[in-house]
């Protein structure tokens, strides 16, 4: 939480830097700070395409400088660079109609593991099997570890229906990850 | 679901989540892309106060609630006029008070 909170300083130093002194060096520090966490997200969110989520990093990056006026401090400077790219990236799928969200009841009819070789596998498979909304707030709140707060600001969602997507998500993989944990507790003498 | 479910599940997505991506040259890529920031020019904010402060005054010079306002005002007569004015110029001031107050939150 002290290191989060000194980061988050670090951040704010830069980007007055940034904006008042018009400093290019203060932004690529930014830059440098931040790129892992925001092409991890598009990444994320783009299935693997690594090349498109580069360009929409890219792009949430050049807009980020563009509207650094704009970044008033109410929340972290990495949390408004997560909103950015989130926005980047739902314009993108306009543009190009790629597919946003996922139904719930074709999700549905993907067949389950029957035999399952490893958890991890069948863990990426159940979650390609959540609904696009359910991957998405649990991205931004296990996997990026952002508050639910923070996930609402970014995701421009209500707080209520981030916490019933995470909380729907995890018990769908709770659900259809429940043999392993019964073969866990076989195993458990 | 319980906690240890929740948190077994929680460390399974933290598991098959890679992490930060490795700086292969993109922040490079974007500081060479950076456009040069344009800065909001001033000047049409004061040339529209300017004009906007003339051209009040000019329609008000031909008309006669603001001499007989400030007149009344003076005299310590409270008529509609002076009272016009009075509410005016308080509401211009609070207006004013309202702006500086939020911009100086802002920054």
């Amino acid at each position: 939480m002290a290191d989060s909170a000194a980061e988050a300083r670090i951040d704010q130093a830069l980007v007055v830097r940034a904006r008042l002194g018009d400093d290019p060096r203060a932004f690529e520090q930014l830059v440098r700070r931040h790129q892992g966490m925001v092409r991890a997200q598009l990444r994320h969110m783009l299935h693997g395409d690594h090349a498109a989520a580069d360009d929409l990093a890219q792009e949430s990056f050049l807009l980020a400088w563009r509207k650094l006026d704009q970044f008033r401090g109410d929340a972290r400077f990495s949390t408004w660079l997560y909103r950015i790219a989130y926005t980047c990236f739902l314009q993108a799928c306009r543009k190009k109609s790629l597919p946003l969200d996922r139904d719930d009841d074709t999700t549905k009819l993907l067949p389950a593991p029957a035999h399952a070789l490893d958890l991890q596998v069948d863990m990426e498979r159940a979650m390609r099997r959540l609904s696009g909304p359910e991957q998405t707030v649990l991205l931004h709140c296990v996997q990026l570890g952002l508050s639910h707060e923070e996930a609402a600001y970014v995701l421009t969602m209500p707080l209520g229906t981030v916490k019933t997507h995470a909380t729907r998500g995890k018990a769908k993989l709770k659900a259809w990850l429940a043999a392993w944990h019964d073969v866990d507790e076989e195993q458990t003498p | 679901m319980n906690q240890s479910q929740d948190e077994a599940i929680e460390a399974l997505l933290r598991e098959q989540f890679e992490g930060p991506v490795f700086d292969d040259g993109f922040s490079d890529r974007v500081v060479q892309q950076l456009p040069p920031r344009r800065h909001r020019a001033v000047w049409p904010l004061w040339a529209g106060v300017l004009a906007g402060a003339g051209a009040s005054w000019l329609g008000l010079l031909s008309a006669p609630l603001l001499h007989a306002g400030w007149q009344e005002w003076i005299s310590g007569k409270p008529s509609a006029s002076a009272i016009i004015l009075v509410s005016a110029i308080a509401g211009m001031s609070l207006l004013a008070c309202w702006w500086t107050t939020m911009e100086a939150e802002d920054h």
